[in-house]
């Protein structure tokens, strides 16, 4: 009688899915179990922010396939581009043979599962939009290529940079100064609450002039960028030398913030992706505003 | 002007498709080498190659084929239904009723493999059956013009609709509703392939049998009726069912333009208005140009891909240019 | 005389088909029949009054009257287009608007008063369209069926048009295209709404000799719509005159053609003259004398 539980405990155990000896297993943001029987040695990485994990973590050397849009770290450059990441080409992912493929969690990425599931190819969706993504993001890609330790090293760093960022900023004197995060010029679009921007912004000690918006990101009009009166203007750019200059757009000056040249044009894929550069973009971010903060004129 | 045999029609078309299967099936974004892929073919191929053949592009091919066939079916029908050259399968509001369905399902972050063609199917359907009541008029008659109009209307309000949720929406999902709306083959496996097939063989075969009643329609609805034409019931029989078809192959592979509305008048070009050759001749035809898109598009800036429904527009607007010519110089 | 509602149910020539329950023409080879027929469009006065009309093998019937008449519509509802209000409308004996369409079609071969050619079709096509009654949407034309469309294009004298689109014949010519393509349906009976409208003299005699020949020989019912009484006069057996919906006169045409009550019919001053054969010729007064002629 006493065997029959111990039994079934075993019958149940045989049942579960469980990896092979000397395999790796996580669960994705899709509810979707990654198991392999052994480290990933080719991965084909789907999206700028899984790729610069990829490299944080030591898991460079593996990286075989990069979206056009990863840029950094320079090394990712070598890494053959297949393409877009929503809805990617699968007969350009299947032709690098790999073993492990990383996606972004996007609807459109819904065909590219499937097909590459045809193709018996491995595949972790991963959600990459928010702060907290970054950490859950590395510590399962480096259960997936055997770099935990890695993994564990940069998140690790990474809590204590946003830690010592955050004592730092709440030293500063003053009211936290109100940003408006210029993502589209026409129709103006800006970031609520909800998205990484807004993250960004309040580890770099600032507040987001639209922080009552709920959505991730919104249009809004020129008029209510103008009354709400904020302190800087923050504009992504992809060419760092040559930004566009939102006092050039007609009515714009129309904000104090432009009239001033309180304009702060930053490197797009520096702060628009969440990842293991987050501490140094916030760092960045609460300098400049300091900066600007400290003087009159503009501070690019 | 000599019309060719409709036996050499046919054939000729055949051997088209066929072509065109083999150019779908041989290039890809990833370079097979010919050999490699007889092998693959029967059955003792490398692991990647045979996957990407079974598992990718013939899965592909066969759906073109059948998307592209049913469109241009689609097309000629409601073109003789209508008595109106420019009418195409998405008119009658279809297309804005699916677009509307596929982003109302995106927007609400519905995650399930087939909720969106089934939201885009269910939209489509919402919308013919709104432009079918608007177009019955006193005594359950369709009148074709009211049809046109309606088709039109409930087109633009949904089309409405759908911009205003996309201008509140997320960069992420404007750009997914973008590419589901602008057409593509991929994604749909041998399952979305077989339902489909299954699912069309029954609508098209309606489409089939209307065929002499629609050759008595386009004399006019008194003639065809004079001819023993049941004018009433082809007409609701024909928008039904083409309807249906336009409805399948926008939930299996968004908006691809311009094949129902082209291909039938290149057949009739050539081989005249007879609808029980015109229907079987559009069928092939429209497969074909749907798959030789469709190739181009995988490969033309590869491994970028190019939306299906961008590349037949663009080819379609010039062979529709040139068709227009000719026609217009007779 | 005013326009009394002459009724031809009491006349000796409409016997027989009362009962009208079976298909096809009775003994009396009564093809079309109304009794008592009421055609309204709306709440609007009637289109057809109480109308009473027979035609039957073998003879051509000419239907006459002013625009707004009502001639269509007495058309439409003899082929079941149109539901009567009232009365009846038997084809073949058999209620007009309860006949499915392919069936009446095999039937009645309408010739109807305007068609566009839509798209180009050769006249040979134009013709075997005239089978589909007989194919329905699968059989392919077989040896009978094109023997048929022979047939009928030897009648109607369009043989050596065979090969011609459509939108290069004259109207004569598509008009006898027509016809024979209403002859391929093998029908018993051809209607004809306004076939001459736009024809000119030789192509008028012409269709009006080939329907004559067709009722005579191949003792065919024909209903005519004609606005060319004179014509019609010359070719049909019977003139009914129809206006404002009614029944005016439906007789022999040497008895229809009254100068008085054809005045009324028509609001203007008209005369009766004879043909050397006997056949009446109404022409109209002309209310200003006509000039005189230069020195």
């Amino acid at each position: 009688m006493a065997r029959s539980p111990a039994l079934l405990l075993l019958a149940l155990a045989a049942c579960s899915p469980r990896p092979p000896a000397g395999g790796v297993s996580i669960t994705d943001d899709w509810g979707r179990t990654v198991a392999l029987g052994a480290p990933a040695r080719r991965v084909v990485s789907l999206s700028p922010s899984s790729t610069e994990i990829l490299f944080a973590i030591g898991a460079g050397p593996r990286v075989v396939g990069r979206t056009r849009w990863d840029d950094y770290p320079p090394a990712a450059r070598a890494v053959a581009d297949v393409g877009d990441g929503l809805a990617p080409n699968v007969e350009a992912v299947a032709a690098l043979r790999p073993d492990l493929v990383v996606l972004y969690a996007s609807a459109s990425n819904r065909a590219a599962v499937r097909g590459l599931a045809a193709l018996r190819i491995p595949v972790a969706v991963l959600k990459l939009d928010l702060a907290a993504d970054v950490g859950r993001a590395a510590y399962r890609l480096g259960v997936l290529t055997g770099t935990v330790a890695g993994a564990d090293s940069v998140m690790a760093g990474f809590a204590d940079s946003l830690r010592a960022l955050a004592a730092r900023v709440a030293r500063r004197p003053g009211p936290r100064p109100r940003v408006y995060v210029d993502v589209q010029a026409s129709p103006p679009i800006t970031v609520g609450t909800g998205s990484y921007l807004s993250e960004l912004l309040a580890a770099a000690g600032a507040a987001n002039a639209f922080g009552d918006v709920g959505l991730p990101s919104a249009p809004v009009s020129l008029e209510t960028i103008a009354r709400r009166d904020p302190d800087a203007v923050l504009v992504l750019a992809a060419d760092t030398l040559h930004p566009p200059d939102p006092a050039v757009r007609p009515g714009w000056r129309a904000v104090r913030a432009v009239r001033e040249g309180r304009v702060l044009a930053v490197d797009g894929g520096l702060y628009g992706r969440p990842g293991p550069r987050m501490p140094l973009a916030a760092a960045d971010l609460a300098r400049r505003l300091a900066r600007l903060g400290a003087g009159a004129g503009a501070a690019r | 002007m000599r019309r060719p045999a409709t036996p050499a029609l046919f054939l000729a078309l055949v051997a088209a498709a066929l072509v065109a299967a083999l150019l779908g099936v041989a290039l890809g974004a990833a370079p097979i080498a010919p050999g490699e892929l007889l092998r693959a073919l029967v059955g003792r191929g490398s692991g990647t190659a045979a996957g990407i053949l079974w598992s990718l592009r013939l899965p592909r091919v066969v759906l073109g084929f059948v998307v592209g066939g049913v469109l241009a079916v689609a097309g000629a029908a409601l073109q003789a239904l209508v008595r109106n050259p420019l009418a195409d399968p998405y008119l009658l509001g279809l297309s804005g009723g699916a677009g509307l369905g596929a982003v109302v399902a995106l927007a609400l972050g519905v995650v399930s493999a087939w909720a969106l063609p089934a939201a885009a199917f269910a939209g489509a359907l919402a919308a013919v059956v709104v432009v079918y009541r608007l177009g019955v008029v006193a005594g359950g008659a369709l009148d074709s013009r009211i049809l046109l109009l309606a088709g039109v209307v409930v087109g633009a309000f949904a089309g409405a609709l759908l911009s205003g949720l996309l201008a509140v929406s997320e960069a992420v999902q404007v750009k997914t509703a973008t590419l589901w709306l602008m057409g593509g083959l991929g994604g749909v496996g041998w399952i979305g392939v077989a339902a489909l097939a299954a699912y069309a063989t029954p609508a098209l075969a309606v489409l089939v049998a209307e065929a002499r009643a629609l050759n008595l329609l386009s004399l006019g609805e008194e003639p065809a009726q004079h001819l023993g034409a049941d004018v009433a019931r082809t007409k609701r029989r024909v928008y039904v069912a083409a309807s249906l078809l336009a409805a399948a192959s926008v939930a299996s592979a968004g908006m691809v333009g311009f094949v129902g509305l082209v291909v039938p008048h290149a057949v009739r070009l050539v081989k005249g208005h007879d609808h029980r050759v015109l229907l079987p001749a559009a069928f092939l035809l429209g497969g074909t140009f749907l798959v030789l898109a469709d190739t181009l598009a995988r490969t033309a800036f590869a491994p970028l891909e190019l939306p299906v429904g961008v590349v037949t527009a663009v080819v379609g607007v010039p062979v529709f240019a040139l068709l227009l010519r000719r026609w217009t110089s007779r | 005389m005013d326009l009394a509602v002459i009724s031809a149910q009491g006349g000796p020539r409409a016997g027989g088909a009362k009962d009208g329950s079976g298909a096809g023409s009775d003994a009396s080879g009564a093809v079309f029949e109304l009794s008592g027929a009421v055609v309204r469009y709306g709440a609007l006065a009637p289109a057809v009054d109480a109308v009473s009309l027979c035609v039957r093998r073998g003879e051509c019937v000419a239907v006459v009257g002013p625009n707004g008449a009502g001639k269509t519509t007495l058309l439409r509802a003899l082929l079941g287009l149109v539901p009567c209000a009232a009365g009846r409308a038997l084809a073949l004996g058999r209620d007009a608007h309860q006949w499915p369409r392919d069936a009446l079609a095999r039937a009645v071969g309408v010739v109807a008063q305007r068609e566009e050619p839509a798209f180009p079709v050769t006249v040979r096509e134009a013709v075997e369209m005239g089978r589909y009654p007989h194919l329905g949407p699968w059989r392919a034309m077989g040896a009978a069926d094109r023997e048929a469309v022979d047939r009928a294009m030897r009648r109607a004298d369009v043989t050596d048009l065979g090969g011609r689109w459509v939108a290069t014949l004259s109207g004569g010519e598509w008009q006898r295209v027509r016809i024979a393509r209403a002859l391929a349906q093998e029908p018993q009976a051809l209607v004809l709404d306004e076939p001459t409208a736009s024809l000119d003299l030789k192509h008028e005699m012409e269709l009006f000799e080939l329907v004559a020949d067709l009722v005579r020989r191949d003792r065919l019912a024909a209903l005519v719509v004609s606005h060319h009484i004179n014509v019609a006069a010359r070719f049909a057996d019977r003139l009914v005159l129809l206006a404002a919906g009614r029944v005016v006169a439906d007789d022999v045409p040497a008895r229809v053609l009254e100068p008085a009550r054809l005045a009324e019919v028509f609001g203007w001053p008209v005369a009766v003259q004879h043909l050397p054969d006997g056949t009446p010729q109404l022409y109209p007064e002309r209310r200003t004398p006509p000039r005189e002629p230069h020195p």
